[in-house]
């Protein structure tokens, strides 16, 4: 007699969990402008950053190179201080990856897929598909770019003059942010900070000047 | 045999141009180990080159090197950012910014053999160590000692680790570190000073 309200009390309280888990839920679908993302495209011909990660408590620094290749590919490369590569990574033509090279220590598809995933967010890879959608939040607009998992998420002022941060999401919950602050070109970023919101990893990248060949 | 021992000459020219693999190296050990032996500090500017596989830049560093018998060392890297390694009695200190770290060496493998590396290529210990198999090469004006590494971890990481020696003084003038990508890493020194009184407090760890 008693099973019916005990029954829908426990649909509400999933239901009420289910929909309050969705980050994105109550944001208003809104006409997608292309044109305002290409602007804040960085661009990486070449830059040298100072670079420190942190994964769980544990730190590694050094130096991180991204250069841009003839083949249109963007190279980076992360090496310690003393010169001992930790990575160094191929971002090819048509969303194609290429590990050239990998610390054994560091040699795990999470790891590789994870920062695969960050690098490409802030480069603003895989976005040519034709699936992209907008949500309005408050005075945020969240520019959408389905990928083959989750969802990269550009969110810029709702008069599309300002970049306020990268998200990587699943279907329902921000997984990662990321923060470009651009140099005085505006074109290439001078800061760049990665957060992973369900783990402890965070990267800062502080472009640095290299020294002037002799 | 004569084929063999012509194309190992070959092999081994080519591979460092201008040297010549040194057969009876005991001669060279002994007054390696002479001057090692009489050296108690170094102190030196650095410079720094790392060199990629198929990219023509350099990641370029410079900064102030300090060695102490036995098992101190401090480096100081200035350009193209502050950064501070100290080793001390097993223990690694690094400073990058405001960021400090220190770690025994003992709890990572690989950092204390890299640690090991540099204290014996500088301190002129490296014959000695055990996790490498060594070649000596021969110049008009300096030694090339090849190591190449034979346990799994440090293999793992590089193809060999060259030290160049200058004939003056038996002093490493070069640290070369090759890895298996092909990318490899130069430290030069410049400007020794041996054996001056290094204060305590340069190796001192916070």
């Amino acid at each position: 007699m008693h099973r019916f309200p005990i029954r829908f009390l426990l649909f509400l309280s999933a239901a009420v969990i289910l929909f309050s888990c969705n980050h994105y839920r109550h944001m208003q679908k809104v006409q997608s402008d292309n044109s305002c993302i290409s602007k804040f495209k960085p661009d990486f011909n070449y830059a040298v950053y100072k670079t420190v990660a942190v994964i769980n408590g544990k730190e590694i620094s050094g130096i991180l190179m991204i250069k841009k290749m003839p083949d249109s590919s963007i190279r980076i490369v992360f090496s310690s201080q003393m010169g001992l590569s930790f990575f160094d990574f191929g971002f090819l033509p048509e969303n194609q990856f290429q590990v050239y090279q990998i610390l054994p220590g560091m040699n795990k598809k999470a790891i590789i897929k994870t920062l695969r995933k960050d690098f490409e967010l802030v480069m603003f890879r895989n976005m040519d598909s034709n699936s992209n959608y907008s949500l309005a939040d408050s005075n945020q607009i969240y520019h959408a770019y389905p990928q083959f998992k989750g969802i990269n998420y550009y969110i810029t002022d709702d008069r599309c003059q300002h970049l306020i941060k990268m998200q990587r999401a699943s279907n329902k919950k921000p997984v990662m942010e990321a923060f470009t602050y651009m140099d005085s070109s505006g074109t290439s970023p001078d800061s760049i900070f990665i957060r992973h919101l369900n783990f402890n990893f965070m990267i800062t990248l502080k472009k640095t000047t290299p020294l002037a060949p002799e | 045999m004569l084929f063999c021992l012509i194309i190992c000459c070959i092999y081994c020219n080519g591979q460092y141009p201008g040297y010549t693999l040194l057969n009876n190296p005991e001669s060279f050990k002994k007054s390696f180990a002479q001057a090692s032996a009489t050296t108690v500090s170094i102190q030196s500017d650095f410079s720094q080159e790392k060199y990629l596989t198929m990219l023509s830049e350099k990641i370029k560093s410079t900064g102030k090197f300090w060695y102490r018998k036995k098992d101190n060392l401090r480096m100081e890297y200035i350009q193209p950012f502050p950064y501070l390694m100290i080793l001390n009695a097993g223990t690694i200190f690094t400073k990058d910014g405001q960021r400090e770290n220190k770690m025994s060496a003992g709890s990572n493998k690989v950092f204390q053999q890299v640690d090991r590396i540099l204290l014996d290529c500088v301190g002129g210990t490296m014959l000695e160590n055990h996790d490498f198999q060594s070649r000596i090469f021969d110049h008009t004006g300096s030694f090339l000692i090849e190591f190449k590494p034979l346990s799994k971890n440090l293999s793992s990481l590089y193809k060999n680790i060259n030290i160049v020696i200058d004939k003056k003084d038996y002093s490493a003038t070069s640290i070369e570190m090759f890895e298996l990508s092909g990318d490899k890493t130069i430290i030069h020194f410049q400007n020794k000073v041996f054996n001056a009184q290094i204060p305590d407090s340069v190796f001192t760890i916070p």
